[in-house]
């Protein structure tokens, strides 16, 4: 039993890190930082660079890690988010997706796509016995190190005048400017701290559990559920709790796992982080609730008329042209595209229209993908019966996770999503009788009447008609009594509420219909896959589902056919490089265009106008000679030097 | 007196350590304009919130329409025909000021979301345009206009659902004097005109730091200071009480 309980305490201490390192910036600076999971593997990555790669004595690796990488990592982050100080949760929550997607694809690209062994940082080989039980020094060190650097936080934060200045900030941002607290530097120090944190957390995972990209963002989503239990404020209270978790995930290890409880207890923080989410929901105080969602952003009034012809022009000449410009593969290719920008669809509505940020469409989209493969390819029903099965068993999980969740805010929404997701990935996506185990399941056999869709070329035409159709039909209902109530509901929801509408009935049945919709795509998905794989819909590709829509544009129908361009760039077989950097490029312009609700193609489209605008009028200036605006103007700048 | 058609008796609301409430009484008689006067932080906004439901008191009830309303929601109190205005102007800033009248009148008619009944609606929308001459704005975007034209557009919206009970927090404020005068006249007409589809028109509760204004207009007044009632009675007994004169109108009560 102690084993495990030690065992249990060593996991324990990386939460505690990790789950304070989340605490403290979010108390200082309202930052829920999503992506400490990517800094912590980058920085354990920097760690094994400095230490194992270029033989780095440890005693030179270890402080060069803590006081120059990991606090440099902070400031830029800490910068990053200050810009973003006024925005609403939608904008902070893509930026830190962004981040962690970032350092997700640059690790791979600096470091490389093996998987590399981390010695420990204590002394290997050193065990003492306790009542019969060996401990390494190992353990005893992880266990230490984390308590110690607790230690330290409690007695800055009690003892300093740091800490007076931090529950000054923490209190009220704005009084503590006027006593002569600087807030911003409470915040640089805050995420400083949280990065170094961060750093020990990822070193110490990656002892445990090896170097691997994909490995330890989700293991830092662990610490989650003990950051939530505080109520994101009491560090005392994530510590323990962490340690607990540790504890609670280790001892049933001891025992004969099923199978099922084999996959149950890896899901404890999870489900931990989904139920706290809920039952503490109403007590969670965001602490930018009085920001809005971002400025600008209209659903009703966009010209819906010039879409909807622009959209079925684009849609016949595509069905014409595409086909004979291209071969069978692209056809394909671009088929599942079309199917994955019907997903997308569902994010333009819910995050662009709404403003709720869901980060499990693509795991609702899995649910229709796995039942239609099932109803349709292996007892051969109709397919849009299949499709209408999927739709029946997506939307109560939808209804559920909906009725639980909607009532919460923002970031809180969207982190019950994530568990939702990956409660998905860990418990339905792993089951063998659902996915088809080794052999997989297909839906190549789906069939409409006399229709079967087979060929890329079919597929490529039942892929863009149920694309055209969503589109459409979005369009149709923004321009209506439902579009004038997602607006109420983003612009003045109290008002709303005080006219007579009924907002919970509203989101939940938004969220419902956009459930009905993935889950459409998700079956759309599956027929254009040989064999319906699990980690097509895994929730990670939520994450990057979300970027590429925000990249797009979150308001726009565009949007998500843009989101659709982004994933056929990553299907169609270009250059390693081009998959290599795509991710990158696409996180790095994210964070530029977050606050956008148009994306990137309107914003550079708008950029370029100004621009033209400018060469025009200095032409016009030079055409006209009119040297004295230019005097003014000199003169201008020089009174304010 | 006739029963009242909003009673509220004894509400108590607590923020942490401060009393923002306390066992205030109020009263609103089925016709007519009942002010609700108090200093910045008497309360006021607070018991507006409590009204619409969307603030929980910690004691005292509610009762509209002979009703106990306590554990309604505020959109049920909303389509039982309470409608308000905020202080802090809260309009869909994102959409159309008729699109806004619009949006108001769906939102009280069970599956108004579903665009049934729309041509009722629409008629509705542009007689009240009409009423508040709201003509020349009524396709700007609700985010670009004035403080002035935002209010009217708020009191619009407020009548788009048809109200039994029109709570006005506020609605002078940011107003020059001509726009005053206009909105007393307004004020008027809507507490002496039956919406349409109803038979009486709609009482009025009015949150006003206009005293000229508030003693103009209302039939009764409620006055608050520190969370508590000090007065309430016709704009005549409420002058002359010494409370009041203490602590409301100050020095300045000669010449109010």
């Amino acid at each position: 039993m102690l084993t495990y309980i030690v065992l249990g305490l060593v996991a324990g201490a990386s939460y505690a890190l990790a789950s304070v390192g989340i605490v403290l910036t979010y108390r200082t600076t309202g930052v829920f930082n999503f992506a400490l999971g990517g800094q912590a593997m980058f920085l354990a990555y920097v760690f094994w660079q400095l230490r194992d790669q270029w033989g780095l004595s440890q005693w030179i690796a270890l402080p060069l890690l803590l006081l120059v990488v990991a606090p440099l990592l902070g400031l830029v982050l800490e910068r990053l988010f200050r810009t973003m100080a006024s925005r609403s949760a939608d904008v902070q929550l893509v930026v830190a997706v962004g981040i962690l997607a970032f350092f997700t694809s640059l690790v791979p690209i600096i470091f490389g796509t093996d998987q590399h062994q981390l010695p420990t940082i204590f002394p290997p080989d050193k065990s003492f016995s306790v009542t019969g039980t060996f401990i390494t020094a190992d353990e005893t060190g992880t266990v230490i190190l984390a308590l110690a650097a607790g230690a330290v936080l409690w007695a800055l934060l009690s003892r300093t005048r740091f800490g007076t200045a931090t529950k000054a900030v923490v209190d009220n941002r704005d009084l503590s400017g006027l006593i002569g607290i600087n807030a911003n530097q409470v915040g640089q120090a805050a995420w400083i701290i949280s990065t170094m944190f961060a750093a020990v957390a990822g070193v110490l995972l990656s002892t445990e559990n090896n170097l691997v990209t994909y490995v330890l963002p989700f293991l830092v989503i662990y610490s989650f559920a003990p950051a939530i239990l505080a109520r994101l404020n009491s560090l005392p209270i994530a510590y323990a709790a962490s340690f607990a978790l540790g504890v609670i995930m280790n001892i049933p290890q001891k025992y004969n796992l099923t199978d099922f409880t084999a996959k149950l207890v890896p899901q404890i923080p999870n489900i931990l982080l989904f139920v706290l989410l809920i039952v503490q929901g109403r007590r969670l105080v965001e602490l930018r609730s009085s920001v809005r969602t971002i400025t600008g952003a209209h659903v009703v009034g966009n010209n819906t008329r010039r879409s909807a012809v622009t959209g079925i022009a684009a849609a016949i000449i595509g069905a014409v042209a595409i086909p004979l410009l291209f071969g069978e593969s692209t056809v394909h290719n671009i088929a599942q595209a079309m199917a994955y920008a019907v997903v997308a669809l569902t994010v333009v509505v819910l995050t662009g229209w709404t403003g709720q940020v869901s980060l499990a469409q693509m795991s609702f989209a899995g649910i229709g993908a796995f039942t239609a493969a099932h109803v349709a390819g292996t007892h051969g029903a109709l397919f849009p019966l299949a499709i209408l099965d999927g739709v029946l068993i997506a939307v109560p999980f939808s209804l559920v996770v909906g009725y639980l969740s909607l009532r919460l805010s923002g970031l809180f929404f969207a982190l019950a999503t994530l568990a939702f997701a990956l409660l998905m990935d860990g418990l339905y996506f792993s089951q063998n009788s659902i996915t088809g185990g080794s052999t997989g399941l297909n839906l190549t056999a789906a069939k409409i009447g006399p229709l079967s869709f087979d060929s890329p070329t079919s597929q490529f035409y039942l892929c863009g008609t149920v694309l055209v159709l969503a589109g459409l039909g979005a369009l149709w209902l923004r321009q209506g009594p439902i579009g004038r109530r997602l607006q109420m509901v983003r612009d003045a929801p109290e008002a709303a509420s005080t006219l007579g509408a009924n907002l919970t009935f509203t989101t939940i049945a938004v969220f419902a219909a956009c459930t009905a919709v993935a889950s459409i795509g998700g079956a759309l998905l599956a027929v254009t896959q040989s064999t319906v794989d699990p980690s097509n819909f895994a929730s990670s590709t939520s994450l990057a589902l979300l970027l590429a829509v925000v990249l797009g544009g979150r308001s726009l129908i565009s949007g998500a056919v843009f989101a659709g361009g982004v994933q056929l760039i990553q299907l169609l077989p270009l250059s390693a490089t081009v998959h290599r950097y795509l991710p990158l490029g696409v996180a790095l312009s994210v964070m530029m265009v977050a606050q956008e609700p148009d994306g990137l193609p309107r914003v550079s489209l708008q950029q370029l106008n100004y621009c033209k605008e400018i060469l025009y009028r200095r032409k016009l200036r030079d055409w006209m000679q009119l040297r004295t605006s230019s005097t003014r103007t000199e003169a201008a700048a020089g009174t304010r030097a | 007196m006739p029963e009242p058609l909003l009673g509220a008796h004894g509400v108590t609301i607590r923020f942490g350590g401060l009393v923002a409430l306390q066992e205030v009484d109020l009263e609103v008689a089925p016709s007519g304009i009942t002010g609700l006067i108090g200093p910045n932080g008497a309360g006021k906004t607070t018991l507006f919130n409590v009204i619409t439901g969307l603030l929980r008191p910690d004691a005292g009830t509610v009762r509209y329409d002979e009703q106990d309303i306590m554990t309604w929601s505020p959109n049920r109190r909303g389509r039982a025909g309470i409608a308000r205005t905020f202080q802090r102007l809260d309009l869909f800033v994102g959409m159309s000021v008729r699109d806004n009248l619009r949006a108001a009148w769906e939102s009280n008619i069970p599956g108004g979301v579903f665009g049934r009944r729309s041509a009722e609606g629409v008629a509705l929308v542009d007689s009240v345009i009409e009423r508040l001459g709201l003509a020349e704005i009524a396709d700007r975007r609700a985010g670009a206009l004035s403080t002035g034209q935002g209010r009217m557009v708020e009191l619009g919206r407020a009548l788009c659902t048809r109200p039994r009970l029109l709570l006005l927090d506020e609605p002078s404020s940011g107003l020059d004097a001509t726009e005053t005068n206009h909105f007393r006249d307004l004020l008027l007409e809507v507490v002496s005109t039956p919406a349409h589809g109803r038979s009486t028109p709609p009482a009025v509760l009015l949150v006003e730091h206009d005293v000229h204004l508030v003693m103009e207009v209302c039939d009764q007044i409620t006055v608050l200071e520190f969370g508590q009632q000090i007065a309430c009675g016709t704009p005549q007994e409420v002058r002359n009480d010494p409370a009041v004169v203490a602590a409301y109108l100050g020095e300045s009560s000669g010449a109010a």
